[in-house]
């Protein structure tokens, strides 16, 4: 686990690894877009996010990583 | 009021405070205004009855109604029970913080909120319209058409520069050290789903923000006016 004085919050570039986990929340959240322009409700609800993000970002890519093994 | 702000706040305040605030408490104080009055706001349907306020910025915002729930002596109110009731300071001061940000958030609006509560002058900037009262999707349209829609992107972008306090790293360095919630939460939830736990609140904002875009312009049409107080096309309310 890192030491907070060795966690900056101040702007970097992110690197490649960083970008892979970026583009995987940006998949789920076109997903996330694409159900909510067709079904508003989908939308109103932080629990539904919530638990939608949770699957989307950690479930599926656990289980597809098990799969693979 | 504002859509996606109190999603992303948190966020905003966490890069600054580091240590000093607990997350989870910063984000239930920038939800807590809204989170038991909003559907009377925009109204149910529940089997044979509708239920609805009879006029929802009043009840929203006003006294009589909830609208104390928007003034920051509510919020300090409920830190104070937080801490002496519950014994934490940290989560008391999380707490006020983010609730803070709501009420005063809100104030962007044209009918504004009652920050000094029992005081009931209602501070308003009168930047975007409050269409609360016209229903969900009305004020859904309106909303994202105005500058409230701005003010909300604004603070997307300001969560992308700041993208570091979302990463794996910024939640096992601080966010996990700073509040014993974390550690117990993770007996029974692996710590790949904390992390994406903390990450909803920002996914949330930043997704419904263009998905209501998306609906409201490109689905609808709904005309942009980035006017003060507008949208001029829907009735708003005031105090």
């Amino acid at each position: 686990m890192p030491e907070p004085d060795q966690v900056s919050t101040r702007f970097e570039v992110p690197s490649r690894a960083d970008l892979r986990v970026f583009a995987g929340y940006c998949v789920a959240a076109a997903v996330y877009i694409a159900i909510g322009v067709v079904v508003n409700d989908f939308m109103f609800s932080v629990v539904v996010a919530m638990a939608y993000i949770v699957v989307a970002a950690w479930l599926v890519p656990t289980l597809f990583r098990r799969l693979r093994r | 009021m504002s859509w996606a702000a109190h999603d992303l706040e948190p966020y905003a305040f966490q890069k600054h405070l580091g240590f000093k605030v607990a997350f989870v408490p910063l984000l239930i104080g920038s939800y807590a205004p809204d989170l038991m009055t909003k559907w009377f706001v925009y109204g149910i349907h529940l089997g044979p009855w509708d239920l609805k306020a009879s006029n929802p910025a009043q009840f929203h915002r006003g006294w009589p109604g909830v609208g104390f729930t928007h003034s920051l002596t509510f919020g300090l109110l409920v830190g104070l029970v937080i801490w002496k009731g519950f014994g934490s300071k940290l989560w008391a001061i999380s707490f006020v913080i983010g609730h803070a940000a709501h009420a005063i958030t809100d104030t962007g609006d044209t009918v504004g909120t009652m920050l000094l509560f029992p005081w009931t002058f209602h501070f308003h900037v009168d930047a975007w319209a409050y269409a609360g009262q016209t229903g969900r999707f009305t004020d859904a349209a309106a909303y994202f058409s105005g500058l409230g829609s701005m003010w909300d992107l604004a603070w997307i972008l300001y969560g992308f520069y700041s993208w570091r306090v979302i990463t794996s790293e910024y939640f096992d360095a601080v966010i996990y050290r700073a509040d014993p919630f974390w550690p117990w939460l993770n007996r029974w939830v692996p710590r790949g789903a904390l992390i994406a736990l903390y990450r909803a609140a920002f996914f949330y904002g930043t997704s419904r923000w263009i998905a209501w875009t998306i609906w409201a312009h490109i689905v609808h049409h709904y005309p942009y006016d980035l006017s003060w107080g507008g949208p001029h096309w829907v009735p708003a309310e005031h105090p």
